[in-house]
């Protein structure tokens, strides 16, 4: 349901653009909220997908339907990857690392119908370098995104 | 002072190959003097400026050419064409091509041309890199060339955000929005809490952030010893 916090145990994978790449590895960038400018939507939390709620039985498939889902939904890049996370640590390393103790929410946040795993990192600001060099040390595996 | 008197030297010589205007001072880049694209004499704009024939976004240590850049044979009578963000990013970089005293130069702009035409082909109308931001990078570069080939990204607002990277998980970022508004991050181990980091962040402008974070001892594996 909308807004339920996703467990500490689950995972989530994250798109990260070719820009966002160095060595086919997500950077930081990767896990920086869009700033606001004249006409264009606030952006309020980091996208992602909760692979559990996919109830697929491992991993790979757990990707291949990611990658259905991405094709599905916009233009995926020919050099993009998808960055995996564990929701435990991406919140304990924010918490315990990051200079003001941030507390990170990872809810499920879905896209009716075509994107319902679809979910989003909370409370993070525009500009959080700190926090976003913190989230990419985290970064457990990154596959194609298509 | 013996590192610009040599730098001096490669603009002349700069100067002399290319033909082209080329000065040192921390002002800002008058745009107005500088040449067109490509500023390599090797270079064939009739190949080279044709859209769809360029390298595809993951050859960066190749010769990369840019998507979808206009081939511009007088740019002095298309003074329109100097409004334009593309143009201006393009004679930038065309800068930093022409700077050889700047460590690993062609290799940055393989790089930061391959980021264009990644962020291009992602958002047409997006800038691609902006202007300030690489406009402060060029002007970071150009004051410290003793440093290392960073990694190189583009944050979501097409800004470069370039690192260094050392052992023990140092990490020392800059993110170049303009010369007047440079934020950096930096991770050094706490040696009386191995488990713990300490952490340094701020905002500065471009050509003061260097001796602002230079207390925190970064020079020491950011620097390139050749």
């Amino acid at each position: 349901m909308k807004d339920d916090p996703i467990p500490d145990q689950d995972h989530i994978a994250r798109y990260c653009s070719f820009q966002k790449l160095a060595g086919g590895l997500p950077q930081p960038t990767a896990f920086m909220l869009k700033r606001d400018r004249p006409g264009s939507p606030t952006e309020e939390s980091l996208s992602v997908n909760w692979l559990e709620y996919l109830e697929c039985t491992d991993r790979i498939s757990e990707i291949a339907e990611i990658r259905r889902i991405y094709h599905e939904t916009f233009d995926v890049g020919a050099q993009a990857k998808m960055a995996v996370l564990n929701v435990g640590e991406v919140r304990e390393k924010v918490r315990t690392e990051s200079p003001d103790r941030r507390i990170l929410q990872v809810l499920h946040d879905p896209i009716e119908p075509k994107d319902p795993s679809h979910s989003g990192i909370y409370n993070l600001r525009q500009n959080d370098r700190v926090i976003a060099e913190l989230i990419a040390e985290t970064v457990l595996e990154s596959y194609s995104a298509r | 002072m013996p590192e610009l008197a040599l730098q001096e030297k490669a603009a002349q010589d700069a100067t002399a190959i290319y033909g082209v205007k080329f000065t040192l001072d921390d002002s800002p880049v008058d745009l107005s003097n500088i040449s067109t694209w490509p500023l390599d004499p090797r270079a064939q704009p009739a190949t080279m400026y044709k859209a769809g024939i360029s390298p595809t976004v993951n050859q960066e240590y190749r010769e990369a050419t840019v998507n979808g850049w206009t081939e511009n044979e007088d740019p002095f009578t298309q003074a329109n064409l100097l409004d334009s963000e593309d143009n201006k990013v393009q004679q930038l970089i065309s800068q930093i091509r022409i700077s050889t005293f700047i460590p690993n130069n062609a290799r940055l702009v393989n790089r930061l041309i391959t980021l264009f035409n990644a962020a291009k082909e992602e958002y047409p109308d997006s800038p691609g890199i902006s202007v300030d931001s690489i406009h402060s990078f060029y002007h970071f570069l150009q004051k410290h060339t003793y440093l290392k080939y960073p990694i190189i990204t583009l944050t979501p607002d097409n800004e470069i955000y370039a690192s260094w990277k050392g052992v023990q998980n140092q990490v020392f970022s800059v993110h170049f929005v303009s010369n007047e508004n440079t934020h950096f991050v930096i991770f050094k181990p706490n040696e009386n809490n191995p488990e713990r980091k300490i952490i340094s962040y701020g905002t500065d402008t471009a050509d003061t952030l260097m001796k602002t974070v230079a207390f925190t001892g970064i020079c020491d594996w950011i620097s390139d010893e050749r």
